[in-house]
């Protein structure tokens, strides 16, 4: 008894001491402790560590609801951009040798997908993206600890270990870079018990089956896209609008192409509750709001992708008053990446008004770095950010929607250049191209500056990576006429683009 | 006599291993070790993600099931690896690596053919991150060679058998 009264008080009285030296002598663990090991975290604490200072960086995944976990690397690497993307290209695959028959190869039956193949094979290679990032660290001489990061105080920083083992960091400069975490609805009865999220998708093991899936943003359709190509009975529930924030003309093309392929659309409805059958299979009620009438169906799995939360709850931001956005729980920064208190930054998925990207986190990330060094004073560029939404047809954008333009510009002040096109490998494939199209969205008169270019099609995210180094060096319409395409493309359309809305001329291409 | 004896046991090993794995030529010429592609320099070749193969268990020699284990711990590397009294091949792979599973049966059968002259130890570096990275391991496979707790070879990626029986060779100083 008396030793463990001991043992207290020298605790105590050890890190009081720990707390008097450092100020003393301004001694720190480490220069920059890093909170959170995803895309912004890894590549914030590799480019530190480049110039000599010492960096730790903290991971730790918390368990979904469901109880998937995953290695290091953020949730681009593991549930979100890599194995979405993966599981894209195995639905396009099956859309191919669909068509493949039409250009000559003979295939007998029906060819079907099996789940456990292509899970196993995505797990596997983000499993190798673990271990590279892992690698790189050691390399870079960054220290990872696997440890559920707290902030103390300012410049301290407590890790925790599953098992509550505590470590204290003293750092002169504190990132979080923590990301977020999906959100389960919260009124829906069954819905924690019974639905997963996109942290869990990835890593089943057997096939989801039929499948509901609750929500209608980009994490919603992609989702929804890549089940119903792989063959399984796919529905989207819709309480709204879908793509939100995204060029509403385009997100309509988006999911008339998914209808028009096999996706169920539940548009304007909100589910009530979800019960589990003894069958094993979900029984879910919902509420159509166009009509008030309830419906219930039976599903294998129930995906809620309705938005997603920042991970900060568990940071101990009020106790420092670091400010956060009342609204979205998200960390106020400035330009700089700066919270309200002077030492402590924050950037990617975290950061209030950011978009929620790897780019855009893994940049911002590089120039903080830089900064904190002394080594530069460049700050991001959040303009002109080109991004891509990978549905069955990908819609690849890069500056403003028509919406914000005509917004910011008046329509007057805008000219819409669009166009439908066929993609040449739908000809022989006869499939609908309904859906194919293009718009250039620019300042009307002067020089025609460029406010947004939007496309969708094949291959739609490398179609746009090139226009938007185009888009950021402040192409015109007369820049984008005078480009020469290249035959025979997709991407040739948009060089080609001569009908504005505004003379209500028919938009469709003809050909060469 | 001796020498027609070791060829044919050496030949019948190989067709049985020929029935048992139907060679993929691609495996040899395109792929020879795995990575993350996306964080390796383009020199690297892409891994090849082989369906996962058991190991060999027709081989009931006792003796080879004591040359051959999976490392357990910290503990159990520094007494069955560095303490060892043989040379011990450290076979660093992970479940996710496609050429690990072509190279571990070829390593079992070059140690096995030694008969107990050397040990080989097989190091999960997803279970062992510590010891991975403490070695030194980045791309895997990767086979370290040990003698009386010091590293004296290693290669990365795979070999054939031939190259692995004179890499075994080496190590027991024939």
């Amino acid at each position: 008894m008396a030793a463990l009264f001991g043992g207290r008080r020298r605790w105590r009285s050890s890190q009081c001491f720990h707390v008097w030296s450092r100020q003393l002598t301004g001694k720190y663990d480490y220069d920059l402790v890093v909170v959170g090991g995803g895309s912004g975290g890894l590549a914030c604490s590799k480019e530190a560590a480049q110039a000599g200072p010492r960096v730790a960086v903290l991971d730790y995944v918390e368990p979904s609801v469901q109880g998937t976990k995953w290695g290091l690397g953020g949730t681009c690497v593991n549930v979100g951009c890599i194995p979405k993307k993966l599981m894209h290209q195995a639905a396009l695959l099956g859309t191919a040798v669909k068509d493949a028959k039409k250009y000559g190869w003979q295939i007998s039956g029906p060819v079907c997908h099996d789940w456990a193949t292509m899970a196993e094979a995505v797990q596997n290679h983000v499993r190798s993206l673990n271990w590279g990032h892992r690698v790189q660290l050691q390399d870079k001489k960054v220290k990872y600890l696997n440890l559920k990061g707290s902030l103390m105080d300012e410049h301290t920083v407590k890790g925790l270990t599953k098992a509550g083992k505590e470590t204290i960091l003293a750092a002169k400069n504190i990132v979080i870079a923590t990301g977020g975490r999906p959100k389960y609805p919260t009124n829906i009865q069954g819905a924690i018990e019974h639905g997963i999220t996109s942290d869990d998708i990835f890593w089943l093991k057997k096939s989801p089956g039929k499948t509901l899936v609750v929500g209608a943003s980009y994490v919603a359709l992609e989702c929804a896209g890549f089940l119903t190509g792989i063959g399984l009975d796919t529905t989207v529930m819709a309480r709204s609008i879908a793509l939100r924030g995204f060029d509403q003309q385009m997100a309509g093309l988006v999911t008339d192409y998914m209808e028009e392929y096999g996706t169920k659309f539940a548009w304007k409805c909100v589910p009530k509750r979800v019960d589990k059958l003894s069958s094993g299979a979900l029984q879910v009620t919902w509420t159509d709001t166009r009509t008030g009438n309830e419906h219930k169906d039976t599903y294998d799995t129930v995906l809620w992708a309705v938005g997603r939360a920042p991970e900060t709850k568990a940071l101990g931001l009020d106790r420092l008053g670091v400010q956060l956005n009342k609204e979205t729980g998200k960390i106020v920064v400035g330009t700089d990446e700066s919270t309200s208190v002077p030492n402590i930054y924050a950037f990617g998925d975290i950061g209030e008004g950011r978009p929620e990207l790897t780019p855009t986190a893994i940049k911002a990330g590089k120039l903080l770095a830089r900064r904190l060094a002394g080594h530069s004073t460049e700050l991001m560029n959040y303009d002109n950010v080109p991004t891509t939404v990978f549905t069955p047809l990908e819609y690849g954008c890069v500056g403003l929607s028509e919406e914000e333009a005509e917004k910011r510009l008046g329509k007057d002040g805008i000219e819409v250049y669009h166009a439908f096109y066929k993609p040449l490998e739908f000809t022989v494939a006869e499939r609908d191209a309904s859906q194919c199209y293009l718009k250039v969205v620019c300042e009307r008169g002067g020089d025609m500056k460029i406010l947004g270019l939007h496309f969708t099609g094949p291959n739609a995210g490398e179609v746009t990576q090139g226009f938007a180094l185009g888009f950021q060096c402040g192409a015109t319409y007369s820049h984008l006429s005078q480009t020469v395409g290249i035959h025979p493309t997709s991407a040739e359309e948009m060089t080609k683009v001569n009908i504005t809305k505004r003379s209500g001329l028919d938009a469709t291409v003809t050909g060469c | 006599m001796a020498q027609r004896l070791l060829v044919r046991r050496i030949w019948t090993v190989s067709v049985k291993d020929i029935r048992r794995f139907p060679a993929p030529a691609a495996a040899t010429t395109a792929a020879s070790s795995c990575f993350s592609t996306s964080l390796q320099p383009a020199a690297t070749r892409v891994s090849f993600l082989a369906p996962s193969r058991s190991l060999p268990r027709s081989l009931p020699h006792a003796s080879r099931r004591e040359v051959s284990f999976n490392v357990q711990d910290h503990e159990d590397f520094t007494e069955r690896v560095i303490n060892s009294q043989l040379p011990v091949l450290i076979d660093f792979h992970a479940q996710w690596c496609g050429p690990c599973k072509i190279l571990g049966p070829r390593l079992e059968k070059a140690v096995a053919k030694q008969k107990g002259r050397v040990a080989m130890a097989k190091v999960d570096i997803d279970d062992h991150t510590d010891l991975a990275i403490e070695y030194g391991v980045s791309a895997v496979p990767t086979v370290i060679a040990m003698r009386g707790g010091d590293v004296v070879d290693h290669f990365v990626g795979i070999k054939d058998d031939d190259e692995l029986d004179s890499f075994v060779s080496k190590i027991i100083g024939q």
